[in-house]
């Protein structure tokens, strides 16, 4: 899939799965993607080379997205860049401190986890100020219902082919 | 017949009058004497009287005698002489003339009687009178002051004259139940106690005795007043009662039971709050044997005697319907002047305070499942954000025909799945039961065997870790299998921490203390430590900072465990050098928990 859009999106977060998925997501769209494991891996690639955009973690070990973000503001250059955060804590009362001292400043929204693939691609084109790309419109909220009925009729309609390659490696394991 | 009665009455009597009877002329020589006189004065014959009466050689400087011969007038004189023993005495003589036929005193007979006990007594008596340390004075029938001693002079003066009511009082009439007019009526010894001024003006107290002194034909003419001033004790008195009210007052109003016991074993004192604590309704006290049943038997072992005190934090009374209540409890031996004279107790009765620490243990504990169940709402959308990435990575795989992407989503999706059975694993174990299974055991124990069996797994990790145990350390009520989860979690937290250090010099100590009334065990690490940030949410939710590795119950399962004992944990972190995890358990809290659990 080619990276039509030619925007680059910096992703940061601890866990490799999370990672994966919103890479894979992001590029899907046509987004090239670079990604970060905390704050300072995100501090050292974003003053490498400047993305347009950062999906931010806020809970990280080592290097927190919060403080991550902090220094962010603190640089003239780096704080114009728009800021999505992805976070399973914004409710909570782990994520909602920094969170109510964050949100204020820059430009920036946040998604609460678990985000569904199409809205967090839509949100993203949003901050960047993009139309979004075919296939990632957001029809409706969607809940996991949804999605498992969505997977078991991807599974159903799916070229008999990919199907059983699929099983063979699965079998190898 | 009567000629004969009279000459030997004449003739008898010279020698049987009671009196040293001499007969002198004009020379002073003695003529004749009677055996009375030579027993009392010795030998008289061819003495002049100074001689026999005085064994001096010349005549008295005041001598009487030379009066009577030349007017005839009876004399008589209170002299001193000295006897035939050569002592000093005293006597009373009596000169009388005898005349001759042309009426010329040509004779005097002297008749003497001895006075030296009532001169000794009188002596006696006035010294008696001056200087006893009260106020006496002799009054007559008009309550006048004829005659006052040293002490009374020296305090009010001559008063001479004056009536006794006007010195003692400054009044200008007769007292109300005067115990001098009593005598004077009735004769007898009466006694009062007074209230009079003193010459200062200040009020002063006075205990009066009267008693006759002399008698006259209409009753008693004079009486003996003797004042003693109790003022000083009249004082004292007051301080002392003021001082016993001030004492019963606090005793009577204490919140707490106070009961005193005399050296007999009899209850003294037992105060309105030890009638409410004991459940005591009689009004009289209770007896020996009772009391007996309601303290503690220390407090009436006799080898605490000469121990000052006892003192119980914590102990049991009962009650007079035999009900058990918690006080603190502080027993005195009661010593007056290095003799045992009683013994007190102070009994604070600790049921409400009790009730109250019950209920703080029962809101802790309760609060570790609240807690719990706000954090798991956050580690669901974990997982549902790891199931939501792995079935968009099988969805588009599947539709792209891309078996890679298929393959990395499934193994998302079966991962995932992984960490939703072990938390479902884990927050059942966490759920599982409030109160903890407590068995009487050494912690040391327990630590000691733990580190012994993840020993060599750290060891693979390249972290050290040792056991540092207190030898002081006691049995306590302690659910084993708790404890067992709270020091795994802990050690692993700790191996995983150390690890980081990247050098392997890690080291996890696992060290207990024994403190006064707790248990603290700290696990040690020289890992990174944790910036403020990590270490405030550590025990909050459901947090985690191992990436996919944990499910960040952890330490949650840990608090709640110790909350669930009643004890608490806390961390001391420096970044670069290490954390320190404590956990505190009050012995306290272990008893009461422990009686908890047998109670369901």
């Amino acid at each position: 899939m080619e990276n039509k859009l030619n925007k680059t999106v910096l992703v940061v977060d601890d866990e490799d799965d999370v990672r994966n998925y919103l890479v894979a997501a992001l590029e899907d769209a046509g987004f090239n993607v670079r990604t970060a494991v905390d704050g300072s891996d995100a501090l050292e690639k974003v003053k490498k080379s400047k993305p347009d955009m950062i999906s931010l973690d806020l809970v990280m070990p080592k290097h927190s997205g919060s403080k991550f973000y902090f220094e962010l503001q603190k640089d003239k250059d780096l704080k114009s860049i728009p800021v999505l955060i992805v976070t399973g804590h914004a409710r909570d009362e782990l994520g909602k401190v920094d969170f109510d001292t964050m949100t204020m400043q820059g430009p920036g929204v946040y998604l609460e986890k678990p985000v569904n693939p199409k809205k967090y691609v839509a949100t993203v084109c949003k901050l960047l100020n993009i139309d979004v790309p075919k296939g990632f419109e957001v029809d409706e909220e969607v809940d996991p219902d949804m999605l498992r009925n969505k997977l078991t009729s991807s599974l159903r309609d799916a070229d008999p082919d990919a199907l059983k390659r699929a099983l063979e490696a699965l079998n190898k394991k | 017949m009567a000629e004969d009665v009279n000459s030997l009455v004449k003739n008898e009597f010279f020698e049987l009058v009671p009196f040293n009877v001499a007969v002198i002329d004009r020379e002073y020589n003695i003529l004749t004497a009677n055996s009375n006189f030579h027993d009392y004065f010795g030998e008289w014959r061819k003495r002049k009287c100074f001689q026999a009466y005085k064994k001096q050689e010349f005549p008295c400087a005041d001598c009487k005698v030379m009066d009577v011969f030349n007017n005839g007038v009876v004399r008589v004189s209170d002299e001193s002489g000295i006897d035939r023993n050569g002592r000093r005495c005293h006597y009373v003589v009596h000169l009388a003339p005898v005349r001759d036929e042309s009426g010329k005193v040509r004779y005097i007979i002297e008749m003497s009687s001895d006075i030296t006990d009532t001169t000794r007594y009188q002596r006696e008596y006035n010294i008696l009178f001056e200087r006893v340390p009260n106020y006496v004075t002799i009054i007559d029938k008009d309550f006048k002051i004829i005659r006052a001693n040293e002490k009374f002079r020296q305090t009010f003066g001559d008063m001479a004259g004056k009536h006794c009511f006007e010195v003692y009082k400054k009044k200008k009439k007769q007292c109300k139940h005067c115990p001098a007019a009593m005598t004077f009526k009735d004769g007898k010894d009466h006694m009062a106690t007074q209230t009079g001024v003193s010459k200062d003006g200040d009020e002063t107290h006075y205990v009066i005795n009267t008693t006759p002194l002399s008698r006259t034909g209409d009753g008693v003419s004079h009486i003996i007043e003797i004042a003693t001033d109790i003022t000083e004790v009249t004082k004292l008195e007051e301080q002392l009662k003021q001082s016993h009210d001030f004492q019963s007052t606090l005793i009577r109003n204490s919140a707490d039971a106070i009961i005193g016991i005399n050296r007999d074993g009899k209850t003294q004192i037992f105060n309105p709050a030890a009638r409410e604590l004991f459940d005591w309704h009689s009004r009289k006290k209770p007896g020996v044997n009772t009391i007996k049943d309601m303290l503690p038997d220390d407090f009436f072992d006799k080898s605490i005697k000469d121990i000052e005190a006892i003192s119980y934090p914590e102990t049991i009374v009962k009650t007079s319907k035999g009900r058990e209540i918690p006080v603190r409890f502080h027993g005195y031996n009661l010593n007056s002047k290095k003799k045992n004279i009683g013994k007190v107790a102070f009994i604070e009765d600790l049921t409400h305070i009790k009730k109250l620490e019950r209920e703080k243990l029962d809101a802790e504990r309760l609060g570790a499942v609240g807690q719990t169940v706000a954090g798991l709402a956050h580690t669901i959308k974990n997982l549902l954000m790891g199931l939501e990435g792995g079935m968009y990575m099988v969805d588009t795989g599947l539709r792209n025909n891309n078996v890679e992407r298929l393959l990395s989503g499934w193994t998302v999706l079966q991962r995932n799945f992984g960490k939703i059975t072990t938390l479902v694993k884990d927050f059942l174990s966490f759920s599982k039961g409030r109160l903890p299974e407590m068995k009487i055991l050494n912690p040391n124990t327990q630590v000691e065997s733990i580190v012994e069996f993840y020993k060599d797994a750290a060891k693979k990790q390249n972290v050290e870790l040792v056991a540092e145990t207190d030898p002081k350390m006691k049995e306590a009520p302690l659910d084993p299998k708790g404890l067992e989860a709270c020091l795994t979690n802990l050690i692993s937290n700790g191996i995983d921490a150390a690890v980081l250090r990247m050098d392997d010099d890690g080291k996890v100590i696992v060290r207990t203390i024994a403190d006064n009334n707790t248990i603290i065990i700290e696990v040690e690490d020289n890992g990174n430590g944790m910036d403020d940030e990590v270490r405030e949410k550590v025990f909050t939710t459901f947090f985690t900072t191992k990436g996919g590795k944990g499910t960040g119950l952890g330490l949650l399962t840990t608090r709640k465990i110790v909350q669930e004992h009643g004890g608490k944990i806390d961390v001391e972190t420096i970044v670069g050098k290490g954390s320190t995890f404590r956990i505190t358990f009050p012995r306290e809290r272990l008893k009461m928990i422990l009686e908890d659990t047998r109670k369901t």
